[in-house]
């Protein structure tokens, strides 16, 4: 089960019809370093045309650029990042992070590390974790750029985030997925209904430990950047029946999550999630759970 | 906590951090805040501020340090436009595109260059007086460390 029919088969299924798409390229403003300095303007002047992304605060399109705006002063300087505009919803979705403790749960490279600082004011902390060893250098490297000086990285599967004996008021999981065609030319090639389902038991088995570790009023920022919905929508139900979390409401771009999933019926909740189908952006999932509080 | 001492004296700068929240990790030197401390209690990787590392003897600082330093009194040169460019592809500066200078200027110091918007780009060694107009000297600051090693790191 695999193939570009086979999946685009199952988006049409799922309610969308396939078309190809190019998502354009975003940057993201670091608040905390570009205060004062009129950032769009100096960029304008370097011959880069920026448009607001309507549905972020921090986020801009490139329209166009004349030179990379990976290699500018003010990229090395920390004062923008470049971050996929739905990448940018998730950590926008937490409230009140100021002097949190937060753990970002698989945060190599860092993009949504930084963004976490930048929307503390660098106050709090964050404890960024990542299994992989090679990626953590990508990370202390966007870490330092970005002067980021309220986390601390250890290279950990989040899977043992229990090991660190602490507790979290707030739980980024952007978890490994399965990607999507937008973002990957080469995802139909590549990609079987098994790399899903492999994909979805590493994220229940990620979502149960960091839900250990989450403190009673904690808040879980769940995200993919797959469009399979047992990496989604299937998953949050599971949670929703197992790990005794409940679907908060979040305000943010995207489609309400699907309840009717290739023939099987889903928590009415799980319509809190949102579905971002690939268009400007590339395809994204995100949703936000808490702790379920029994009512007495 | 000496190296870094050590190599804010070179910047003519003042210093002055918590010992108590420096952390020295591999030969690497981090800064944390009281938050960190308590609960960084593993073998982290990276944490709070990185401030640079000593390899084989010599002080390497990171950038986060010298735009602590660049915040107060130290030797800086600020650079025209086309210079601050050429300086973060790796290139040394010439007298013609120093727009201003503060602190020391002797031969053998070490300089924080700075751009026009005020922001540190990185450090080089003074190579003649600053204030002599000796004929035919045009690169006067070496580049030692600029930002573009960011973009150098990945490759």
């Amino acid at each position: 089960m695999s193939g570009k029919e086979f999946f685009v088969n199952r988006y049409r299924q799922l309610g969308w019809k396939f078309e190809n798409v190019e998502p354009k390229q975003a940057v993201r403003i670091n608040v905390s370093n570009a205060k004062g300095k009129n950032l769009v303007e100096r960029l304008r002047a370097l011959g880069v045309q920026l448009e607001r992304v309507p549905f972020l605060e921090t986020g801009y399109w490139v329209c166009s650029s004349k030179v990379s705006v990976g290699a500018t002063a003010e990229y090395l300087l920390g004062l923008y990042s470049i971050q996929e505009a739905a990448a940018q919803i998730p950590a926008t979705l937490f409230t009140a992070l100021r002097d949190k403790t937060v753990l970002d749960a698989c945060a190599a490279p860092g993009g949504k590390t930084v963004q976490l600082a930048d929307l503390m004011g660098n106050t709090g902390a964050i404890v960024a974790l990542d299994v992989k060893k090679q990626r953590l250098n990508a990370l202390a490297n966007h870490l330092e750029r970005c002067h980021v000086s309220n986390a601390v990285v250890y290279h950990l599967d989040a899977r043992q985030a229990s090991r660190l004996n602490l507790k979290f008021d707030r739980i980024l999981l952007d978890a490994p997925c399965s990607g999507n065609f937008a973002a990957d030319n080469a995802w139909f090639k590549r990609r079987t209904l098994q790399d899903v389902e492999r994909n979805a038991q590493l994220q229940r088995e990620l979502l149960t430990e960091t839900t250990t570790c989450l403190s009673d009023y904690g808040e879980i920022i769940y995200s993919t950047c797959s469009l399979e919905p047992e990496e989604n929508e299937v998953n949050m139900d599971w949670a929703v029946k197992h790990l005794n979390l409940q679907i908060e409401e979040v305000d943010c771009y995207g489609q309400k999550g699907l309840t009717e999933v290739l023939g099987k019926r889903l928590d009415a909740s799980v319509e809190r999630c949102r579905r971002i189908w690939p268009a400007e952006t590339q395809g994204f999932f995100v949703c936000k759970l808490k702790k379920r509080v029994n009512k007495q | 906590m000496k190296v870094l001492r050590d190599f804010a004296v070179k910047l003519g700068a003042e210093f002055s951090l918590n010992a108590d929240l420096v952390v020295e990790k591999a030969d690497r030197y981090f800064l944390l805040n009281k938050r960190l401390q308590s609960i960084s209690h593993w073998d982290f990787y990276y944490a709070g501020t990185y401030l640079g590392k000593v390899k084989k003897g010599t002080f390497f600082p990171s950038f986060n340090l010298l735009a602590m330093l660049a915040k107060g009194k130290a030797n800086k040169i600020v650079v025209d436009r086309k210079a601050a460019w050429l300086f973060i592809c790796g290139r040394d500066v010439f007298r013609r595109s120093i727009l201003t200078m503060h602190g020391l200027r002797r031969k053998g110091d070490y300089a924080l260059v700075m751009n026009e918007f005020g922001e540190c780009l990185g450090f080089g060694k003074i190579l003649c007086s600053l204030d002599a107009d000796v004929k035919g000297v045009e690169v006067v600051v070496k580049n030692i460390s600029d930002v573009g090693d960011f973009l150098r790191r990945e490759i």
